[in-house]
């Protein structure tokens, strides 16, 4: 007969508080990445394939319910990069300084960083407005 | 503030009469000025002396009277009852782990692999040990946040990692890997690297991060895992770029 | 009340279901070879995925539909002149290899933490996921150099 009585972890664990919750959809945001990984890689297929391929795919991710879906998955995307953000200045603690920063501090130079990753994508990328 | 009630709701097992874990009701008078311990406490001198659990010092530094309160690991001493209760007080052994008796849990494997990253200062047999080996503060500064673990395992039972896998080394020995590995007393971050790049080593944590949350001394072993993963990929670059190159 | 009490240690342990694991046994485990490669991977892809994937995504898929861009940056004409430039294949290069060798670590992760554990499985796990990160990795890279270093 057992005496120790064995654990068993909750299929459900990560309903269990918030911070597991956002944990999962963070990790969720990182699989969303590859799936739009897979999709400019169609996007680059269809743009060699010619104007009405690529056409053709870029009006179906617009047209409803891929849509709405897109939304859903962008939103994702965004809680991933934040949360990235958030996690990089307590993994890897910079040290320009005598201490490491606070992780606050490393996010805030993050998202102004990401900003203007951003803005330098529009310009750079898309060829701006 | 006399007069007011409280329900302790605790999770009992007992071996000896077989069956599974149950919880049992206690209703007690609590003042403001009362933590979880000593509710325990009050119960097993007043109300049943049958209720088994770990405590010693009462002030956060033994590490020894953790328990998921409410769900949540917490060390009962430094957990006020009017900061948690919401008319009860559920207190369960800490979670993850095998349970002994009501909220005793058998740590020996925390022990083990806490044991196998050499949580001391390992140094090279042929150096020079006769003088004193100056260390500035801010050479302090760089283990001091890992060095403050107190060993009370609440990160083990908040980890989810862990929970699914229990070869997972898991986040305090992981934490106290790297404040041996960041003292620069020590030579012996290759070995712990060593054991730490393994299948049951670092490589399964995914980051939830709640052991650092729960942690009750800021040692924030988290964060220390991300950074022993980025030491042991530059490590095993190192030895796969430069075969003959000592690791460190 | 199977057994007497001061029975010994090995009989506490057993624990169906849950082995209690002892570090020691683990002694001398071999180390690991592809997983840090893989973390390192995951980690570069995480920096790309977080900085540039936001607006990318917001560009082509999201703005254009709901008025929130003056110009639509995917239509065919001006999507197709600026993928000329070896910067913009690059970039997509780096969007598409980072993306997949990130997601599909946390992919692996996220199913193993499901109930998709044990070697066999995890090994299958790998061989197919990365799999999937290398093709599309490769299919990135013939997409950025097909009409630049060659026709």
């Amino acid at each position: 007969m057992a005496r120790e009585y064995p654990w068993r972890r909750r299929a459900g664990w990560w309903l269990q508080n918030r911070r597991y919750l956002a944990f999962q959809l963070r990790e969720l945001g990182g699989v969303v990445s590859a799936i739009y990984g897979l999709i400019f890689l169609n996007l680059l297929r269809t743009l060699r394939a010619g104007e009405s391929a690529y056409t053709a795919f870029v009006d179906m991710m617009r047209t409803p319910p891929i849509l709405y879906v897109n939304l859903v998955l962008f939103a994702l995307l965004v809680w991933h990069a934040v949360t990235w953000f958030m996690l990089i200045g307590k993994s890897q603690p910079i040290q320009f300084t005598e201490r490491p920063l606070p992780w606050r501090a490393v996010f805030g130079v993050n998202v102004l960083l990401w900003i203007g990753v951003s803005g330098a994508v529009v310009y750079l990328i898309f060829g701006g407005f | 503030m006399a007069g007011r009630d409280v329900v302790f709701r605790v999770k009992r097992y007992r071996p000896e009469s077989g069956g599974k874990p149950a919880y049992q009701d206690y209703r007690i008078p609590y003042r403001d000025d009362m933590v979880v311990l000593d509710g325990l406490n009050y119960i097993k001198d007043h109300v049943d002396p049958t209720l088994t659990y770990r405590w010693s010092c009462r002030m956060g530094i033994c590490g020894s009277c953790g328990a998921n309160v409410n769900g949540t690991p917490r060390l009962t001493c430094g957990t006020y009852i009017r900061d948690v209760h919401k008319g009860t007080v559920t207190v369960d052994p800490l979670a993850n782990f095998p349970i002994l008796k009501d909220l005793v849990v058998d740590f020996d494997d925390f022990l083990t692999k806490l044991a196998s990253v050499t949580p001391y200062i390992v140094r090279e047999e042929s150096g020079d040990l006769s003088k004193e080996f100056v260390q500035y503060p801010e050479e302090v500064e760089a283990y001091r946040q890992q060095s403050l673990c107190i060993n009370c395992m609440l990160c083990y039972a908040a980890c989810p990692v862990f929970g699914a896998s229990p070869e997972f080394i898991g986040p305090a020995a992981s934490a106290l890997a790297l404040r041996y590995i960041r003292d620069t007393r020590d030579e012996g971050a290759d070995q712990r690297l060593a054991r730490l790049n393994t299948k049951s080593g670092i490589w399964e944590c995914t980051f939830v991060g709640e052991c650092s949350v729960v942690c009750p001394k800021d040692v924030d072993p988290a964060a220390a895992i991300q950074t022993l993963k980025f030491l042991a990929t530059m490590r095993h670059m190192r030895r796969l770029l430069m075969p003959g190159a000592p690791s460190r | 009340m199977g057994e007497e009490l001061g029975a010994t240690r090995e009989s506490l342990a057993y624990n169906p279901g849950r082995e209690t694991v002892h570090a020691d046994q683990k002694a001398g485990e071999p180390e690991v070879f592809l997983e840090p490669l893989l973390w390192g991977l995951f980690s570069l892809g995480g920096f790309i995925t977080a900085f540039l994937f936001p607006i990318t995504v917001f560009l082509l898929f999201v703005a254009p539909s709901f008025g929130l861009w003056p110009s639509d940056p995917a239509a065919y004409a001006t999507f197709a002149a600026h993928y000329r430039e070896p910067l913009v294949r690059v970039f997509f290069f780096a969007l598409i290899g980072g993306s997949l060798f990130h997601g599909t670590h946390r992919l692996k992760f996220m199913l193993v933490d499901a109930g998709l554990r044990g070697p066999g499985i995890e090994a299958a796990l790998d061989i197919i996921l990365n799999a999937i990160a290398i093709v599309g990795t490769l299919g990135a890279l013939y997409y950025a150099v097909r009409g630049w270093l060659f026709a």
